[in-house]
This record gives C-alpha cells, structure tokens and sequence, in this order.
C-alpha cells in the first residue's frame, strides 16, 4: 500500500506531464484564463455574497436572539438551509437570470452563494447572542443602558467571536464551493476543474483543485490569523479554529436547538 | 444575587394541543394540495408548455418514464449516503476505539478528520477521479466528510459515560469488553446517534456534487434540468433530496427515540 503510493509520488513527479508541468506551462491554458484573474473572481464572488449574507443575517439575528424569539423557527429555516442543495439553487438561478436577460454572470452564483453563506452566519450569531451571560446583560441594563445599546455594545461585541467564526466559515465554504459555479457558464477557479473534466487534460482538474482547496485554506488561516489578533487586542475569548489542535470542540448535541457550525465541505 | 429563575417549562396539556394543531394543520394542507392536484391533472396536457411555467405539472404526473426515472435516482442517491455512512461508521469506530484506548492519538486523529472535512468536495472529487473509478472516487469523498462528525461524536458520548457508573461496573467484576458493550455503548447511544444522524443528512446534501462525475443520484436531476434548461427536473430533484434528507433524519430519530428508552419513559420523582 504505502510502496504503491510512493510509487505514484515518483511517478508523478519525474513525469514531465503532471500537475507540476501544468502550472508552470503557462501557454498551455490559454483556453481556460490565467490563475490571477480567475483568483480574483473567486475571492470576489466570495466576498460579496458573505457581505450581503452578514448584513442580511447578523441583524436579524441578534434581534431575534435579544428577545428570545423564534427560537425553534430559526433552528427549523437553518437546517433547510443547510439541506438545500447549493446547486439547486445556482441552477435555478441561471435558468430564471438567462430567461430575464441577466446572463450567466455574476447574479447567479452570488445569488446561490449568499443563500449558501446564511445558515453559518445566522446560527452563530443567534448563538453567539443568546449565550451571553444574563448577569452581565442585567447589569448593563442596571447601568441605565437602552435595549439597543444592550444589543449593540455588550451582546454583539461579547459574542463578537463566535459571531467571527461563522463569518469565517461561511466564507471558507463559499470559495470552497464558488467552483461548481463554472458548470453553470461562470467563471472562477472552477473553471480549471469542470474544462479539464470536459476536455481533459485531468491535470488540469487536479490543479484546480489544488487552487481552490489552497485557496479555501488560506482564507480560512488568513481569517483566523485576523480574529486572533483582533480579539486578543480587545481580551476578548480566542475564536476556535476549525483544523487547529482544539478542534476537539464539543459535540453536536442535538440539531434541534440552533447550534454554531465550525466546519466545512 | 441569585441567579435569574429559570422559565416555567410549558405544561405537557399545551405542548401537547400545540403538537396536536401544528400536525393537523399541516395534515389538512396536504390533503387539501393532493385533492387540488388530483384535479388539476386531467387537465394537463402539451399546451402547458406554450406559457413556460416553473414546473410543469404534466412532466410530474402525466408523462409516463417519470417515476421510474425518479425512483432509480432516489435509490442511487440513497446507495451513495447510506454505503458512505456505513464505511464512516466503521471507520470512525475503529478511528474513536484507538483513540479512547490510546490517549495520544486523540489529537492527531481529530485534526485530521478535521483536515478532510475542510477540503472542498469539489477539489476532492476532481483529484481522485484521475485514480480509481467514479463509484469509488464518490465513496472516499464522501466517506471523508463523515468522519469528523462521528468521530467527533462517538468520541465524546463515551467519555461522557460518568466515572460514577464505570466505577460501579468495574466493581461489580465487569471485564473491560464486558464494560464497554453493556455499559458504555448503551449510555452513549444518544449522543453517537446524533452524530450518525447530522452525519447522514449532510452526505444527503453532498450527493448533489458527485453529479459533476456521472453520479449524483438526485443531483444529476439537478444538472440535467440546467442542461436542458428545463426548471422542473431541477425544482423535483431538490424537493426530493431534501425530503430524503427530512425521511433519513426521522427515522434516525425513532432509531434513536426506540433504543434509548430511559431518556423519554414515564418520568417518577
């Protein structure tokens, strides 16, 4: 087992052919666009879409969280959130943009990644809000603060960790996933993955998927580094990492309480 | 400064009416949707096409391949989760019994469970298909994502198992196998079958994306929707993976709710 792997490695390596000779032949991917630019329309699709779903949902969520309303509903919306399928809705997203004469690009895919990035950031901010101590929210109050600045300036700012992490996550798994997009006439990183697969050469889809796992990981690292540096400043919890030593976090109970989500596909 | 007083907890007469109103109503809206449908379907016929709706009802009802079409995809769908859950399962215990039997290897293993869950399915799919066939290639995908949650979970249910109660078995002449069948493994039934059962409804979500290599089970209805431009393969290929989802995550509850018995019997105070 281990021989045959070694095997391949060799092989793989001494063979002018491979992924290695693919990056590096720079005329030879002409037809599928150069790694900067397709880079770039990742990471700004990415960063649109958790933009929009973190101004969408972080609101919400703490309001809802403040009042302890809508607790079981939130959790039930969440969960069919994660169950629908993201290709579901990029699908039906560019079907109903081509028949509206929006195109291929980029509504579609920021559409299906916003609807993507929702569940994260919603559950760990609801989280994050309601597992604020009740003391210290007593005592704010006690201090004469109004119910917004509660929200704003003790809940917000003590769950802003937590809060952080589902960010993280939700933008981790939008570039991870911002791939499928180029079956669906985007462009992006997938692009590498779905032409090598239509047309081979398969170098080509292994180098994509080198490109976009390299890249998912250093947004995940380059967001973790950010919130560490951010928080420790403030004395605020560390947020966990999600490949990090303690990811031994704890288990997931139950499903049916909205519980923060730390990892991703 | 006591703490703050806990919430009553609703009675069991309210939960019960609220269960009772939310069931029936949601009974009585389904009947109402088939005896809608039911009637509308003598009407259907090629002239639905001309208006170009989301779905076309004649596709769902009329046509005749549809649900054998339909069914052969829900049962590849359902091959894929459940042989991935499987092989996960046996992993992950192998996995959690090294790691509960030798302490140090706790961490590296969840770190890199930890690792495969983070590599995006689509990459991973993209890799292996240059080595092995897409059925196989499917499977170790899938079966990766599973491993964290259950280690994750399996791990943490039998650990949870109080010293108190080991301690007992221990006392009274237990042998360490005889322990962890009889005594461990019943108490943490609860928390590693919520693993097996968040588990299973996220592989039902990934199934979707092993499309892009010829699989996909109800995903390929996905894409074939997109390719033909044709909206109501892709709006019934996504109600039925996640009412698999929703069937998968029931009946793991009755699983759950059925071998666990002193978490919900009568209650004696």
């Amino acid at each position: 087992m281990i021989a045959a792997v070694v095997h391949t490695v060799l092989a793989q390596t001494s063979d002018p052919d491979n992924v290695v000779g693919w990056f590096t032949d720079r005329a030879g991917r002409d037809g599928s666009g150069a790694i900067p630019d397709q880079l770039w329309v990742t990471l700004w699709h990415a960063l649109v879409s958790s933009a929009v779903a973190v101004l969408v949902a972080v609101p919400i969520a703490t309001v809802l969280a403040h009042y302890r309303k809508a607790e079981l509903l939130s959790g039930w919306i969440v969960n069919l959130g994660r169950v629908i399928p993201t290709v579901a809705v990029l699908g039906m997203a560019t079907l109903v943009s081509i028949r509206n004469g929006y195109g291929f690009e980029p509504w579609p895919i920021l559409v299906a990644l916003t609807v993507l990035a929702m569940p994260p950031v919603f559950a760990n901010t609801y989280t994050a809000v309601r597992g604020v101590d009740r003391d210290v929210v007593d005592a704010a109050r006690a201090m004469g603060m109004s119910e917004r600045s509660v929200t704003t300036r003790v809940e917000m700012v003590l769950g802003a960790p937590i809060i952080i992490t589902g960010i993280r996550v939700a933008v981790v798994q939008l570039v991870a996933t911002e791939g499928i997009g180029a079956y669906f006439g985007g462009d992006g990183l997938g692009t590498y993955i779905f032409l090598g697969l239509a047309s081979g050469p398969i170098e080509q889809v292994q180098a994509g998927a080198i490109l976009i796992a390299g890249t998912a990981m250093a947004c995940d690292f380059v967001l973790w580094v950010t919130s560490r540096i951010l928080f420790r400043r403030h004395g605020l919890g560390s947020s966990r990492r999600s490949a990090g030593a303690d990811v031994q976090a704890e288990p997931i109970r139950s499903s049916d309480r909205l519980s923060t989500t730390e990892a991703t596909t | 400064m006591t703490a703050t007083v806990p919430e009553p907890r609703a009675g069991l007469d309210s939960r019960l009416r609220r269960r009772v109103i939310v069931g029936s109503t949601i009974v009585v809206a389904l009947v109402a949707f088939v005896v809608w449908a039911d009637d509308r379907i003598d009407q259907l016929d090629a002239s639905t096409q001309a208006t170009n709706p989301i779905i076309r009802w004649e596709y769902v009802f009329v046509r005749e391949d549809t649900p054998h079409e339909l069914w052969d995809r829900t049962v590849e769908h359902l091959q894929l989760t459940l042989e991935a859950m499987l092989i996960g399962f046996v992993l992950a215990s192998v996995l959690s019994a090294i790691a509960l039997r030798f302490r140090w290897t706790l961490t590296p293993i969840t770190v890199f469970s930890g690792f495969l869950y983070t590599i995006p399915s689509l990459a991973l799919f993209g890799v292996l298909v240059g080595y092995t066939s897409n059925w196989t290639s499917a499977l170790i995908a899938l079966t990766s994502y599973t491993l964290l949650i259950l280690v994750r979970n399996i791990v943490a249910g039998i650990e949870g198992v109080p010293p108190a109660v080991t301690a007992a078995a221990d006392g009274i002449g237990m042998s360490r196998t005889r322990r962890l069948w009889s005594v461990e493994i019943p108490l943490a039934l609860p928390v590693i079958l919520t693993g097996v059962r968040v588990a299973t409804v996220t592989t039902v979500g990934l199934v979707a994306i092993t499309s892009i290599i010829q699989l996909g089970g109800l995903g390929s209805l996905i894409f074939d929707g997109f390719n033909d431009r044709y909206t109501t393969k892709i709006v019934l290929g996504t109600v039925l993976s996640i009412a698999l989802a929703i069937a998968l995550d029931l009946v793991l509850r009755v699983i759950e709710w059925s071998t666990t018995p002193w978490t919900h019997g009568r209650v004696t105070r």
